[in-house]
């Protein structure tokens, strides 16, 4: 694994290290959603910082060249965190219907009146 | 016995004085006093204020639902005024009162936990089947219905129905908001409820536009067989 390539993961885990450290302190992602992201950044920090474990199991995964694995991991934590992002949607969506359920039948109770 | 008619209804401004209008006269010949419900579904037209300004009783959405949400919220209403049966009944006229009596005696007898009014189990001349690729899409989900629950439902799609008070309870806590007319029937059968089918015949609509497209149509198929094996298999 070049030197560059490992210099660049460790700038974008750092990155994004700072970015999530920044919205959490400012309240606008709670806790519980931030553990996905500081697993991600682990993650990266992981396949910067001891390249030689992770040739290992690039051989293993059968990656020729461990660019290609740098992809295929990036690639796994963003369909991850897509997931979890569906998840969190729906169950918003969940409650945002029964919500306006609530609310509309509230309103219809007052105007009876 | 208390008896409420949920009438779902999105932008029908054209039809919804006239089906209020019919199950009054309903009521009025059978001597009967069935309540009515309308949920306007945050309709972008007068379809609220018609509803309003003829003292017809109405829930504004404040905002739009889908049909799954907006019959939810007639369950729960029901479920709240202690109703014993409720019944759904489309806002756009393609359905007709005067089977609401054949709809509710099944559950009045205490034969069915649910009613579905069929358009397909009884052949009667001169009456609006719908189009032919629509009743294959309906064979079709009526076919995975059976592979799923053991029970035949042939007209899976029909938003004329009536329950009893448990499954006005079931529905006011857990109604699909997607796909709502064959996964309520699943979800119903797989908790060994009751469903009968009925023979209606249905019109066509009377005015307004139904908002149904080839693309569409197929893209719900694919859908539906996929949510039905899904709540088939909890």
């Amino acid at each position: 694994m070049s030197l560059n390539l490992r210099i660049g993961v460790l700038l974008v885990a750092l990155f994004l290290l700072i970015i999530v450290i920044h919205v959490l302190k400012k309240g606008k992602i709670p806790i519980k959603y931030s553990l996905l992201w500081f697993i991600s950044i682990l993650i990266l920090f992981l396949v910067s910082l001891v390249p030689n474990t992770l040739m290992l199991i690039a051989d293993i995964f059968g990656f020729e060249v461990m660019s290609n694995m740098i992809i295929g991991v990036f690639l796994v934590i963003l369909l991850f965190i897509s997931i979890s992002l569906t998840i969190i949607i729906s169950d918003q969506r969940q409650k945002i219907i029964l919500l306006i359920q609530e609310i509309s039948l509230l309103k219809e109770k007052n105007n009876d009146k | 016995m208390k008896i409420l008619v949920i009438i779902p209804a999105y932008n029908e401004e054209a039809n919804i004085l006239n089906t209020v209008k019919s199950v009054l006269k309903y009521n009025k010949k059978y001597k009967t006093n069935y309540d009515i419900i309308v949920i306007n579904d945050g309709s972008k037209d007068q379809t609220g204020q018609i509803c309003k300004n003829n003292q017809i009783p109405v829930i504004d959405l404040i905002q739009n639902l889908g049909i799954g949400g907006a019959v939810q919220t007639g369950y729960k209403y029901a479920k709240n005024h202690n109703y014993d049966i409720a019944i759904q009944f489309d806002g756009d006229g393609q359905h007709d009162v005067t089977y609401i009596k054949d709809i509710i005696q099944p559950i009045i007898d205490n034969k069915a936990d649910m009613t579905v009014g069929s358009r397909f189990i009884k052949k009667t001349s001169n009456n609006f089947y719908s189009t032919t690729m629509r009743r294959l899409g309906i064979n079709v989900i009526s076919f995975v219905i059976k592979l799923v629950t053991h029970k035949k439902i042939y007209d899976t799609t029909s938003g004329f129905r009536a329950c009893n008070k448990e499954v006005i309870n079931i529905f006011a806590n857990d109604y699909p908001i997607e796909y709502p007319e064959p996964i309520s029937t699943v979800d119903l059968l797989k908790q060994n409820y009751s469903v009968e089918e009925v023979p209606v015949l249905m019109k066509e609509r009377v005015a307004g536009k139904s908002s149904i497209t080839p693309f569409k149509s197929a893209y719900y198929m694919i859908n539906v067989i996929l949510a039905i094996i899904i709540r088939g298999s909890k």
